[in-house]
């Protein structure tokens, strides 16, 4: 009798749970509209078809060069998303403070400084047009300063494009002071998120459009895609001058201050589109398909889902971007705050890309600190400092928005009945809520 | 054939406390999935400990503000071993102690940057060990040999590195007292430059390796040219190897004479005789004051990637000396020996490589990311104690009581990254001795006991997804294969769980084991030492 008791009280927490996160966005009218839904000025720049004549020399892309013209089949799109994965295109340097929040509040935070080294001038185009497959494109360095046991560690990313043949997408050397050695280390599985994040190694270092297959879901707009509690009503952010100001979080807007197309109410006007795993390219990859939000000017992915294999919601990532290179105009937008959501752990990790910096780097500086062995010396040469680290688990960044009523026929969502009351104590107090179901949640 | 009448109780009662420790150390594992009152507590455990940094916040912060050019940091580490056998005699040790160590170190490491290119550096290295004083063993007396197995009490141990830099795109100048890691593998192959404090015998594990080198005061320039450098060490600060010491937890079961005999007789514990009543003079070290006994070592390292590889020479010092049959004497028709402990030269040539690539579409796993990594020593003049030469010195046929061979020692490493996070190492190592003969000793680089030892090591490590991945697990077994005499030494298995509490403060606990092979092989002689360890750090 009292198991199922016990059942129906958990059925129905679970419920009004669902309930209650079901209505986080009821506040707005229905922003979403699937492209049946789209008016003929809306389809204007829009190209519905799926399949497209192909490159003579390259049968995997596109035969319009980069960049397109409009109107964009999705596919266009999908390459166009390509100028803004996590680590923006362009030779930089920026402190890029991270860290991971379990629903229990245990926080895992760091600091590493990344000196960045796009070969192939900036943008996609270098990659596209000067970058054969196995060939190098990227250099990153990473030192890292927080927390004290990882302080002077470093890692060498050296990306190369791939194709099917060449598949080797990073080589990949660490340096620990413990160890005082480099060490080179097996390539991560690209799709397989980090220990102790939600991150995995395409979510950084983005993915190649030609891997997927993709389709033009709707339109839709966004309002809000990095969200701060009430608990932390400005973040410290340092410029490129390395001067620290600290901002309201309310003045944090998704495109950055410049952006010139945010609708009257504050909005970003966005095509929502799908990218299916092409099996023949990435076999056993942990994501059946992703869905980008992307905004409908520059393609910028504001927001971008990820399905597991059984096609359920597994992982969202929202992001605040910022014009960090002025010189590429529209292509010069970066992200300032991302935020990932993996809704099967609870779990969210979060990056903010401080002190970005555009860098040319010198012949001197290519070739001695982007090698292997530079790391062994233990020299920070940019000892660029960030102030953007969450003080304590109370002020994490909210959970984002899973706006279950969007697009419903393309969104399969299952949330845990733990999680979703989690979510719906967040929601209520505006700040993240601890503790474990059917007991007193506790807050700040 | 246990001391204590009561060995079989003495277990259960240790098993206990092992289970209880067990238990406490990981029953928060479960927190997420776990419901009610103890996830609620671990919630706010959890967050408590999120931001306890009580030594960053009132020690490191502080200094850092008022020395904004300073970098503050350290860390304090307790670990414990434990034996799981009861108290006995082992071959000549009075094994009656159960802790093997008890350590606390307390580690304050600072960088002051007078300019971008020019910073010091200073590790120092507070050390206690308890096991001496916390326990009652008759068979641990070490430091009535040497305070330091006890307590680092010197400025050599104290001060663990100090050393000026001045850096330039291409130029490197390290001066002072540093170490130095050479290679690419885990384990020693070509990471000779420093000598170690091997004061754990077989137990000691590369994870350890950063504290237990000795530094050494040196001159180390590196030029850099393109992806690729040159490395030079001038080192005239001579280090020996600290092994195992009488009355030491790790010294040697099978090596006499009896623990009995040796507390009793201080000419033993000092090492001024041995077992068979020969003399041991004073042992010959190189001076720093003589530019001919200085050490010199070269290193190129070269970066084709996906392919980097580099060589390297040393021109060095057998870190152990070699006992010199120097004179003989007949007492009481007793033939004594006069032997003189000298260090000898040896010549290191190394050559070290490692490659990356990934597979696809392999069966089930789709892509596997691999990487492989080589490194081999070849050592030129290496002084073997040769037993029939020594014999032959006792019966008058004066001689040094030793040979000179080359020795080799190399392995290859496949490193895989299987789904979940999950790594998987396969390490072959080889161990050789050119020209060996069974009346040989050991040397520096040879085979243990034979003339050939393979030991092919496997490990394995995942975290666990549902703590989160605070909780990881790793297995490594180490086999002692042998040839042509001995054939199976025994092996060494060890299972590590290690566990996030905070960013700061870790746990891990430990099992050991040592398994099979005689009672006069490299692991087999430790049978009786499996033990669990516990340690916990905070950095800071």
């Amino acid at each position: 009798m009292k198991k199922a008791l016990a059942i129906v009280g958990s059925l129905w927490l679970a419920c009004s749970s669902l309930v209650g996160w079901a209505a986080e966005n009821s506040a707005r009218v229905k922003t979403w509209k699937t492209v049946e839904e789209l008016t003929e000025a809306e389809k204007r720049d829009i190209d519905l078809r799926t399949e497209t004549p192909r490159d003579p020399q390259c049968p995997y892309l596109p035969a319009e060069p980069y960049p397109f013209q409009p109107p964009y089949t999705a596919e266009e799109m999908g390459y166009c998303s390509m100028e803004f994965p996590h680590i923006s295109r362009w030779s930089h340097i920026m402190a890029d403070a991270y860290g991971s929040l379990t629903s229990g509040g245990y926080l895992n935070q760091g600091i590493t400084i990344g000196l960045n080294y796009y070969m192939p001038g900036s943008g996609m185009r270098g990659y596209l047009e000067h970058t054969a497959p196995g060939q190098e494109y990227y250099r990153l360095v990473f030192y890292y300063t927080y927390p004290p046991e990882n302080w002077g560690a470093q890692e060498l990313w050296v990306l190369y494009r791939t194709d099917q043949q060449a598949t080797t997408k990073l080589d990949y050397f660490t340096y620990f002071p413990s160890l005082r050695r480099v060490r080179r280390q097996p390539q991560p599985r690209r799709g397989e998120r980090f220990p102790n994040s939600v991150q995995s190694f395409d979510d950084i270092v983005g993915r190649d459009a030609w891997e997927f297959s993709w389709r033009i879901v709707g339109a839709d707009v966004l309002y809000e895609t990095v969200r701060f509690p009430t608990t932390r009503p400005s973040i410290t952010l340092t410029d490129a001058g390395g001067h620290l100001r600290e901002v309201p979080a309310t003045q944090l807007k998704m495109m950055g201050d410049t952006y010139p197309f945010y609708t009257a109410d504050g909005g970003v006007p966005c095509y929502v589109v799908e990218a299916r795993t092409r099996q023949d390219w990435l076999p056993h990859y942990p994501a059946s398909k992703l869905l980008y939000w992307l905004d409908r000017h520059y393609f910028y992915p504001l927001r971008i889902e990820q399905y597991d294999q059984a096609g359920r919601l597994r992982v969202v990532e929202v992001r605040i971007a910022k014009q960090e290179n002025p010189a590429l105009e529209d292509r010069g937008y970066a992200a300032l705050i991302t935020l990932y959501y993996d809704l099967s752990l609870d779990l969210m990790s979060y990056s903010v890309h401080d002190a970005h910096t555009v860098k040319e780097w010198s012949e001197t500086d290519r070739k001695t600190l982007f090698g292997p062995d530079f790391m062994r010396r233990g020299w920070l040469m940019y000892p660029l400092k960030t102030h953007s680290l969450v003080r304590t688990p109370e002020e994490f960044y909210l959970r984002p928005l899973l706006y279950p009523d969007k697009f419903p026929r393309e969104r399969t969502i299952e949330v845990a009945a733990d999680v979703a009351a989690r979510i719906q104590a967040q929601e209520a107090a505006g700040h993240l809520v601890f503790g474990a179901v059917g007991t007193t949640l506790t807050g700040p | 054939m246990g001391q204590h009448g009561e060995p079989g109780r003495e277990h259960a009662r240790l098993r206990r406390w092992v289970y209880l420790l067990l238990f406490l150390s990981l029953g928060g594992w479960g927190q997420p999935c776990a419901a009610g009152w103890l996830s609620d507590s671990w919630s706010r455990f959890d967050r408590y400990l999120a931001t306890f940094d009580p030594a960053g916040r009132f020690v490191r912060q502080p200094i850092e503000k008022r020395i904004p050019a300073l970098t503050f940091k350290g860390f304090y580490r307790q670990w414990s071993d434990i034996l799981l056998t009861g108290n006995q005699q082992i071959g000549f040790r009075d094994k009656d102690f159960r802790f093997l160590q008890l350590q606390h170190l307390l580690e304050i490491e600072m960088h002051y940057q007078f300019s971008p290119h020019v910073e010091l550096t200073n590790v120092n290295h507070f050390l206690y060990d308890g096991a001496y004083n916390w326990q009652h063993a008759a068979g641990l007396y070490a430091p009535r040999r040497t305070e330091t197995m006890r307590v680092y009490h010197n400025f050599d141990r104290i001060v663990r590195e100090l050393y000026l830099s001045y850096r330039t795109h291409s130029f490197d100048v390290v001066l002072g007292k540093q170490q130095i890691a050479w290679g690419k593998m885990d384990g020693r192959f070509i990471d000779v430059i420093n000598a170690m404090d091997v004061r754990e015998g077989v137990q000691l594990e590369a994870s350890d390796f950063e504290y237990r080198r000795l530094p050494a005061w040196m001159a180390n320039l590196t030029y850099f040219f393109g992806a690729n450098s040159l490395n030079f060490l001038w080192i005239p600060n001579f280090e020996q190897d600290r092994n195992p010491v009488f009355g030491s937890p790790w010294f040697s079961p099978r090596l006499p004479p009896a623990d009995t005999v040796v507390r009793a007789n201080e000419a033993i514990l000092r090492g001024r005789a041995n077992a068979a009543g020969d003399t041991i003079l004073r042992r010959k070290r190189p001076s720093a004051g003589d530019w001919g006994d200085h050490e010199y070592g070269v290193r190129l390292d070269v970066s084709m990637e996906p392919l980097t590889w580099g060589l390297i020479y040393y021109y060095a010092w057998n870190k152990n000396p070699t006992n010199f049959v120097v004179g003989r004497a007949v007492e009481d028709g007793a033939t004594r020996l006069l032997v003189r402990p000298r260090h000898t030269r040896l010549h290191h040539f190394g050559l070290t490589a490692d490659y990356a690539t990934a597979f696809s579409g392999v069966p089930l796993v789709g892509e596997l990311p691999i990487v492989l990594r080589v490194e081999g020593l070849w050592t030129k003049d290496v002084r073997f104690a040769d037993f029939a030469r020594i014999q032959a010195a006792r019966s008058g046929d004066l001689n040094g009581g030793h040979v000179t061979r080359d020795t080799l020692r190399a392995a290859i490493a496949v490193e895989f990254a299987f789904p979940g996070n999950t790594a998987v190492i396969l390490q072959p190592s080889l161990l050789y001795t050119f020209h060996w003969r069974e009346t040989l000793g050991s040397g520096f680089g040879g085979a243990v006991g034979d003339e050939w030892n393979l030991i092919p090591v496997f490990f394995i490590e995942r975290p666990f997804r549902f703590t989160r991945d605070r909780l990881r697990v790793s297995f490594t077994a180490t086999p002692f294969l042998s040839g042509p005499t001995r054939d199976w030494q025994g092996v060494k298995t060890k299972l590590i769980a290690s566990y996030n509490f905070s960013q700061f403060i870790t746990g891990r606990i430990i099992y050991t084991a040592y398994s099979s092979g005689d009672r006069t092989d490299i692991y087999g002689q430790y049978d009786k030492w499996d033990n669990v360890g516990w340690e916990v750090s905070y950095e800071f």
